[in-house]
């Protein structure tokens, strides 16, 4: 799959932030006064819903002045060891030459003050006390009562849902840039849709952008349900940072997804999300156990199965999950749905060229795909005579028979490295 | 069809049993289906058997031997390959429409071979025992599957039974010796061996892997034909683990994905694969004997109904564990 317009497109200078001006311009200011070694706070906390440019007017100022970007995530937060050795070292670097220029960025605090143990804030705001480095902190809700320390010691941000002008704007540069038609109706529709999250409409128009050169209205129309991502986003948030097996389940539990939409999001982020090989393979292992329960429950109409599966997948993965990686890691879409995607094309050739085979062979066309076709694919490629015969034969298309005559010529290993493998085979 | 396009045809189709006189082996099989030519008298028929060792090319043998040549070209046989059409439907509805006519100068029913019965459901099967009854006046039944425990007890008792065997190593090895004299090919005694060893007994593959190694070379000796294995099979299984055991998971996924959904591979050929790999991987006996158990359980669950990639990923991950330790 191409690259994600919202990461294509995020902002590179701080002029080309969407809206809100007013925040934007106290932002610099406080940046300034930090430049000038006279920070007016230690900490800002940019707040608002999502989608609306907080955590991109950070990178786009970092980029733009030369700072480097040291991201923490939540949930790092709760593990003080890991939580000093990110930013801990980080904050407490005086940058005196000004060579190195380093800003902290805290995502999602408020997801710290949901949580039940409190470590995580006081620890934060220990680091804000003693930083020497600007702390940029984003949240949606800045407002509940635990996080009034941290918002005493903070410049207080607002950031307001943009303007449906404001986005319409943004999604026609882009349109330009992708050289895509699309009627100011459409993407009027689209900036409307999206209740002022410029980051849901520029995915959307991406969604629907997708093998098509021209969008209209009634594109927009068929697109499914906008939250759906993000509330996918949501559970794995805290399927994979629960501590217990209740709230792991609970993550699913409203949820408009289908339990095997997640579970394909479970099994291909784990990976991403889980550094250490023996968690991994302890996750793995839950995954495993849900997936045979699922399985089961739909084969065979036993639903009752799937209280088994939704723990396991869930609370078994958080359990497993005891060491976390260095940094953020975003969750990624499911890799799975990327890799049928980019080998459908192949795939598609190689099934009707196995059917072909199957057909005068007297073979299923697994067994011709799995019996033959690597063979025929090795003669095709060093016998040219052989490859014209078989197309014939087997009335191959042009691009059949080139792609079994073409491709793997030079993968053959040299016969001395076979010949070792095979005698140990044999042993 | 051109005879150079015959001469450059897949081998396993240029050699193909024309008769059952040509059948490698079976012989009491051969026996019992010449005494049926004879009498004309078809049952229907069940043949069972390991894979590559002639069953289809029997049918076929036998089909042209009773209705002549044309056999296929005339419609008095038709092949269906349960594996390709699972839908009893799609079998019901084929069966119909193919022994609804008697062809002119027949033997007043036609032959329809049924290929990977095996794989049809126990549904199916009960709805294709009621197929085989309604129709057995104008339509005999071969079925053709590796297991015939697989097959409902109910169908069986309607089919005489064909057990075909593996095939003698010395009797491969003549057959690959005869085509090689026939292509040309000079081919040494240490060459056929692998290729039989490779084959594991089967014919198909084994014709395959001698045409695949007289591309490379007229003068075939073990170093051509480890060239070929390398190419067709075991190179890659032996790159998922070490791109496991090396700890690169998601490469490591991604080849496992070609394998399955590419490639077309059946997971339990994989698995099978995977086993036969495991002996030799550099870890300790202790480690090993520990994967081997969880190999057997994820074949276990993929038996199950289980998801074969996620079941994998879970066995491939314990590697990646055991290959960080060492």
């Amino acid at each position: 799959m191409t690259e994600l317009w919202v990461e294509k497109y995020r902002p590179k200078k701080v002029s080309e932030v969407v809206g809100n001006k007013e925040s934007i311009k106290a932002f610099l200011d406080w940046m300034k006064s930090w430049e000038l070694g006279k920070p007016l706070k230690k900490a800002a906390l940019l707040y608002g819903p999502a989608g609306v440019g907080k955590t991109s007017l950070v990178l786009a100022y970092a980029r733009e002045h030369g700072y480097d970007v040291v991201e923490v995530n939540a949930s790092d937060w709760r593990n003080e060891e890991r939580m000093k050795a990110i930013v801990g070292e980080s904050s407490l670097q005086a940058t005196l030459d000004g060579s190195v220029k380093k800003i902290i960025l805290v995502d999602e605090v408020d997801g710290i003050a949901g949580k039940e143990d409190a470590g995580g804030l006081s620890a934060l705001r220990k680091i804000i006390d003693e930083s020497r480095i600007p702390i940029a902190m984003v949240a949606n809700n800045p407002w509940n009562p635990r996080l009034a320390s941290i918002r005493e010691r903070s410049l207080m941000l607002g950031f307001r849902r943009l303007k449906k002008l404001e986005i319409v704007k943004r999604l026609k540069e882009i349109c330009a840039k992708e050289g895509i038609k699309a009627s100011d109706k459409a993407l009027k529709a689209l900036a409307e849709r999206s209740e002022g999250d410029l980051r849901s409409a520029i995915n959307d128009l991406q969604a629907i952008a997708s093998g098509r050169k021209t969008i209209g209205e009634k594109d927009v129309e068929a697109l499914g349900e906008r939250n759906r991502v993000r509330e996918i986003f949501d559970a794995l948030r805290i399927i994979f940072n629960t501590k217990s097996l209740r709230g792991a389940r609970a993550a699913l539990e409203g949820l408009e997804v289908d339990l095997d939409t997640i579970y394909t999001w479970l099994v291909d982020n784990a990976p991403l999300q889980i550094p250490d090989a023996d968690d991994l393979a302890d996750a793995f292992e839950a995954l495993a156990k849900a997936d045979l329960f699922l399985s089961k429950a739909s084969r065979e109409q036993k639903w009752k199965l799937t209280r088994y599966a939704i723990p396991l997948m869930t609370g078994g993965v958080a359990l497993a999950r005891r060491h976390k990686p260095e940094g953020f890691v975003k969750f990624e879409f499911p890799s799975k749905i990327r890799f049928m995607q980019k080998t459908k094309a192949e795939r598609e050739l190689r099934l009707s060229i196995a059917s072909k085979i199957a057909e005068k062979l007297h073979l299923s066309t697994a067994k011709a795909m799995k019996e033959m076709l690597p063979y025929l694919s090795f003669i095709a490629s060093r016998d040219e005579r052989f490859a014209e015969a078989i197309s014939k034969y087997f009335e191959l298309t042009p691009a059949e028979i080139s792609y079994l005559a073409g491709k793997e010529k030079k993968e053959v290993k040299p016969a001395a490295k076979r010949k070792k493998a095979a005698r140990r085979k044999k042993g | 069809m051109s005879i150079e396009l015959v001469e450059t045809l897949p081998w396993v189709e240029k050699y193909r049993p024309k008769s059952l006189e040509e059948i490698i082996d079976q012989e009491e099989v051969v026996n019992s289906l010449r005494n049926v030519l004879k009498t004309k008298a078809v049952p229907h028929m069940l043949f069972a058997g390991p894979p590559g060792v002639g069953k289809t090319a029997t049918a076929h043998a036998f089909a042209r031997d009773l209705f002549g040549e044309r056999y296929l070209e005339d419609g008095h046989f038709m092949e269906i390959n349960a594996s390709d059409e699972r839908g009893i439907q799609t079998i019901r509805e084929k069966v119909k429409m193919f022994a609804r006519q008697i062809p002119m100068g027949g033997l007043g029913f036609k032959i329809l071979l049924l290929d990977e019965s095996d794989q049809l459901t126990d549904d199916a099967q009960h709805a294709f025992r009621r197929v085989m009854e309604q129709y057995s006046a104008t339509c005999r039944f071969i079925l053709v599957a590796n297991y015939s425990n697989r097959i409902i007890e109910p169908i069986q008792s309607r089919c005489a039974v064909f057990r075909f065997k593996p095939l003698v190593k010395k009797h491969i090895i003549e057959h690959l010796r005869r085509i090689a004299e026939k292509e040309g090919l000079e081919i040494d005694d240490q060459a056929l061996e692998v290729i039989y060893d490779f084959s594991e007994g089967d014919m198909r593959k084994a014709i395959n892997t001698l045409q695949a190694s007289a591309s490379i070379s007229k003068k075939i000796d073990e170093k051509v034909v480890y060239q070929v294995m390398g190419y067709v099979s075991r190179g890659e299984v032996r790159r998922v683990l070490e791109l496991a055991l090396g700890g690169k998971f998601s490469e490591m996924r991604d080849e496992v994905r070609r394998i399955l959904y590419v490639q077309g591979i059946m997971p339990s050929d994989l698995i099978s694969a995977i086993y036969r790999e495991l002996f030799y991987l550099d870890l300790s006996e202790e480690d090993k004997l520990e994967l081997l158990d969880l190999l057997g359980e994820v074949d276990y669950r993929i038996s199950e109904g289980a998801t074969p990639e996620v079941q994998l990923m879970a066995f491939l991950a314990k590697i990646a564990a055991k290959g960080k330790k060492r």
